[in-house]
């Protein structure tokens, strides 16, 4: 492992109970137009999250102050206790932030595994190396085992520009699992799926090691309620309510803003 | 295929391996080992010579532009440099310029200058989008042909370099047919099996997802630029043997072999053979060579005159590139896929 | 300009002193010293009026490379086989009528035509691929140079102006002063200060056709974005062709204009086609106003450097093109 994941495990190991993301006072100006207003969220280790809304409820505006796309205009964010608002989104990877997109950035040229070992590759070192990776190479290990853990086993070798949509979005999944990650933003994984890969979607997030958190921005309310511990309701770029799945999907001023009273 | 899943013993490992190659690569070979026993002179020096060394610079294109999606012009520009800093630093002619030194000392460091100017020019390219990555090369084989014509300190300008000849090694001479012809012959494999190699390991991967999806190559923490112009040196030695070949081949190196003529000449080499694996810049270059041999006598034949074969090559290029554009090979693919697919019912046989 | 002078304020008192100073040399009188280092005003005042005309005409070439670029995505790497196309159509066309303004119109139509073939036959099918597109352009290149070779031939051939263009035309700029005092004035030739003022015109009626029309918007919108263009169901493809006819009508007035300055012969398609490189890389891709800055800063390098520094002329501006890369490789006034 290279240097960096040691300071990483040792700060973990330091911060003890220290919250994975920590967002205070975080808001997002574009212009005029206020995409985020006075965010304040605390997501513990290992917790997952689900954050809901309607369009233009200022999620994804959200994901990319956190990945570091672009700085909020005020309030601070704190990873496993370490204050990133200023860093890049390559320091922020290093630290064990990852993150899917909503539209697949893969290697059409490249098989599945060629893509998962790549992204393996990314944060380690080796990265221009000439040799061809030996029999007992651990980041191929790594990447082996991560095909398995998307269930992607049977299309190993198959270029990426021949799967079907559903096997790319779970390629996706495991590109974000690559390298040991601390905690993942999923930006609307289940988009696009037939119930049955859903399903697979659902096994696949449930299934994560358990130190491993995530937030998911998520539709498909059956979805985002199955896989979070907790949930976030967001409207107009501020935080309107927050509590477990069942509450939320009980609670009667969601179901009037978001679900059309009823759900469908 | 980097497929490594349980532990093996060193000959079934040996044994798998040998048994992947196609069988197609057996046949070529062995053939290509025995040609100079019923071949002419002129068969192994002109044409198969010719054909190792086009091929080696068109190689290093295919490189750049099949793994990398960076299609350079600028490669016959790093092959006739090696050839030129050869001729600068070694024995030829011009006795006022050529240094005389070993070649010992000489080829590595002719081979290694090109590779500091590749690096150069590929990190002016390489910052911008690909598209303009020809357009900047292409220029810049330009510029390096107007200073090689222009400046008599060091190139000698319009005239070059002749009797720049290869080092007489283990008694033989190497413009010798055979030996010439083997002599090629070892660097086109050499070189072909080193970026087939590389293609895989992580270099190679490394530069495909850079082809295929620099944004996110970005995002899983390579630097993108880095390994773009880590490309271009690579593509540089292999470029490099071949223009020190060609100089050999020849005895000589003047402005005219990196024109913008014999630049172009390397993609239509590359294009027609097929950019997508590294055999397809022999296969352009083998009829590259066929044509440029024995197209004087087609034209005549056709009634044109001898000196169209700029027309020939053009309208050649252009249907291949109308037709297939994966050149040769791109075809090959096709007729293999739809002999497979049963005419009824469109599935695999 | 006054953004570009507050964001960057060294550079632009830099370029604000060298402009005083090239001022003062082009209006004053030398002085007896400055002759002896640099030599002559009259030598400086014509590289000086040669490499300005000789921008013109890099503009107007390189201006319908870059448009097509810059809407198509398109390396027209066949636009000097244009050029040469275009010389010779003006050529025969002035020659058989006896007027040389016809000359212009008739290579703008024929070179266009060609160019509207080019984009329905073939461009079209390959809507998207661009290296493609660039490698068809190429085997264009090959296939028409040849053909032009073999039925013109190899000689030079030059476009005679008219009568009342020929000969030198009294400029206001002094050269010298006579023992008498009396100042000595420039003569330079009048055609390529005709063509020029052309060329400017030219130039400006483009600007205000990509900035005040509608058709304009949608060029420039499809420059920045082709997709987001398509998706508003303009008549893409006929915007397309038109844009390229235009490019390629220009590039064929170009081929008019090289030939009465200089001359018309095989391997000038290729010098034009770099030409036209440079000078978008220097000025910036997709830019008009780009087009006309590369073309003015390598015309007049490649003019003072044939004066001064002869054996590397062609070099200079090549270091120019490198400069540029290596600092600003979107180009000069190319979008980041």
């Amino acid at each position: 492992m290279s240097v960096s994941a040691t300071n990483i495990s040792d700060r973990m190991a330091a911060t003890g109970t220290a919250n994975a993301l920590e967002l205070r006072g975080v808001s997002k100006m574009f212009g005029a137009l206020e995409a985020l207003g006075d965010i304040d969220m605390t997501v513990k280790p290992g917790e997952r999250r689900a954050v809901l809304g309607s369009n233009g409820a200022g999620k994804t505006t959200l994901f990319n102050c956190i990945t570091g796309d672009f700085p909020p205009t005020t309030g601070s964010i704190r990873f496993f206790g370490e204050d990133v608002t200023g860093f890049p989104a390559q320091e922020r990877i290093r630290r064990g932030l990852r993150r899917t997109y909503q539209i697949s950035l893969l290697f059409t040229g490249l098989s599945v595994i060629d893509n998962i070992y790549l992204a393996c590759r990314g944060v380690s070192r080796g990265r221009f190396s000439l040799l061809r990776p030996r029999r007992n190479d651990a980041l191929m290990q790594s990447a082996e085992d991560l095909v398995r853990v998307v269930h992607l086993d049977d299309v190993r070798d198959t270029m990426v520009s021949d799967l079907s949509y559903g096997q790319q979005r779970q390629l996706e999944i495991a590109m974000a699992l690559s390298g040991a990650p601390r905690f993942i933003l999923f930006d609307e994984p289940a988009a696009g799926l037939s119930p049955t890969e859903r399903r697979e979607l659902v096994d696949i997030l449930t299934g994560l090691p358990g130190h491993v958190g995530f937030i998911i921005i998520e539709h498909d309310m059956d979805v985002a309620l199955r896989v979070s511990d907790r949930v976030t309701m967001m409207h107009n770029g501020r935080i309107f309510k927050e509590g477990k799945p069942a509450e939320i999907e009980e609670d009667p001023e969601v179901q009037a803003l978001y679900l059309g009273g009823g759900h469908g | 295929m980097v497929a490594i899943d349980s532990p093996r013993t060193t000959t079934t490992d040996m044994r798998r391996r040998i048994a992947s190659v196609p069988p197609v690569y057996w046949v070529l070979g062995i053939l290509l080992l025995i040609i100079p026993a019923f071949a002419s002179d002129f068969v192994m020096f002109q044409i198969m010579g010719w054909t190792f060394i086009l091929g080696l610079i068109a190689l290093s294109l295919m490189f750049l532009g099949g793994y990398g999606g960076m299609v350079s012009l600028a490669q016959m520009a790093f092959a006739g440099f090696a050839g030129y800093m050869v001729a600068i630093f070694g024995d030829s002619a011009i006795s006022g310029i050529s240094q005389g030194w070993p070649w010992w000392i000489v080829i590595p460091l002719a081979l290694f200058l090109t590779v500091i100017f590749a690096t150069a020019v590929g990190w002016l390219a390489v910052r911008t989008e690909g598209i303009y990555t020809i357009m900047i090369t292409l220029a810049i084989a330009a510029a390096f042909f107007y200073f090689t014509r222009q400046n008599y300190e060091l190139f000698n300008g319009f005239q070059g370099f002749n009797s720049v000849l290869p080092p007489e090694l283990f008694g033989i001479d190497w413009r010798g047919p055979e030996a010439f012809y083997y002599l090629t012959m070892f660097w086109a494999v050499t070189g072909f099996g080193a970026v087939l190699y590389v293609s895989r390991a992580p270099f190679g991967l490394a530069l495909q997802g850079v082809r295929d999806n620099p944004r996110r190559m970005a995002a899983l923490g390579y630097n993108v630029t880095a390994h773009r112009v880590a490309a271009y040196a690579f593509a540089a030695v292999i470029a490099g043997i071949g223009g020190i070949l060609l100089t050999w081949q020849s005895a000589q190196i003047s402005p005219g072999t990196v024109g913008i003529q014999s630049a172009i000449d390397i993609l239509v080499i590359a294009v027609i053979g097929g950019l997508r694996h590294p055999i397809g810049a022999f296969i352009g270059a083998f009829i590259f060579v066929l044509l440029k041999t024995f197209a004087v006598d087609v034209l005549i034949a056709l009634g044109l005159g001898g000196e169209r074969f700029q027309l020939l090559i053009g309208m050649g290029f252009l249907i291949i590139v109308f037709f297939s554009p994966d050149g040769l090979l791109g075809l090959w693919e096709k007729l293999k896929a739809s002999r497979r697919r049963d005419p009824l019912t469109g599935g695999q046989r | 300009m006054r953004l570009f002078a507050t964001r960057h304020p060294v550079w632009a008192a830099i370029i604000a002193v060298a402009a005083a100073i090239l001022l003062w040399m082009i209006f004053a009188v030398w002085p007896d010293g400055l002759e002896d280092v640099i030599g002559r005003k009259k030598v400086f005042l014509n590289a000086l009026f040669n490499g300005i005309t000789l921008g013109g005409l890099y503009f107007l070439v390189a201006s319908g490379f870059t448009l097509i670029f810059g809407l198509m995505r398109n390396v027209n790497l066949a636009h000097g086989s244009l050029y040469l196309l275009g010389g010779y159509v003006g050529y025969f066309a002035a020659e058989a009528t006896g007027y040389w303004l016809l000359a212009f119109p008739v290579a703008f139509v024929v070179v266009g035509f060609f160019g509207i073939l080019l984009q329905v036959l073939v461009f079209r099918r390959m809507e998207g691929e661009d290296l493609r597109q660039t490698l068809v352009t190429i085997g264009i290149s090959i296939v028409v140079a040849d053909l032009m070779l073999w039925g013109f031939g190899g000689d030079f051939y030059n476009i005679t102006p008219p009568q009342w263009l020929s000969g030198p035309m009294d400029t206001f700029f002094v050269t010298a002063v006579k023992s008498s005092g009396e100042p000595v004035f420039m003569k330079y030739p009048m055609v390529r200060i005709v063509i020029f003022a052309a060329s400017v015109v030219v130039g400006v009626a483009m600007w205000l056709a990509l900035n005040k029309t509608r058709i304009g918007m949608m060029i420039r919108a499809g420059v920045d974005d082709r997709d987001m263009l398509s998706a508003t169901g303009a008549r893409i493809q006929i915007v397309f062709v038109g844009v390229f006819a235009f490019g390629a009508g220009l590039a064929g007035i170009a081929g008019v204009v090289g030939g009465t300055f200089q001359s018309i012969a095989p391997g000038e398609d290729i010098r034009f086609l770099l030409a036209s490189l440079v000078v978008v890389i220097v000025g910036g891709m997709g830019s008009i106003p780009g087009a006309a800055l590369g073309a003015l800063l390598i015309g007049l390098a490649e003019q003072f450097g044939s004066v001064y520094f002869p054996t590397y002329a062609v070099v200079l501006t090549f270091l120019i093109m490198v400069v540029v890369l290596a600092f600003r490789p979107q180009g000069l006034l190319g979008r980041a």
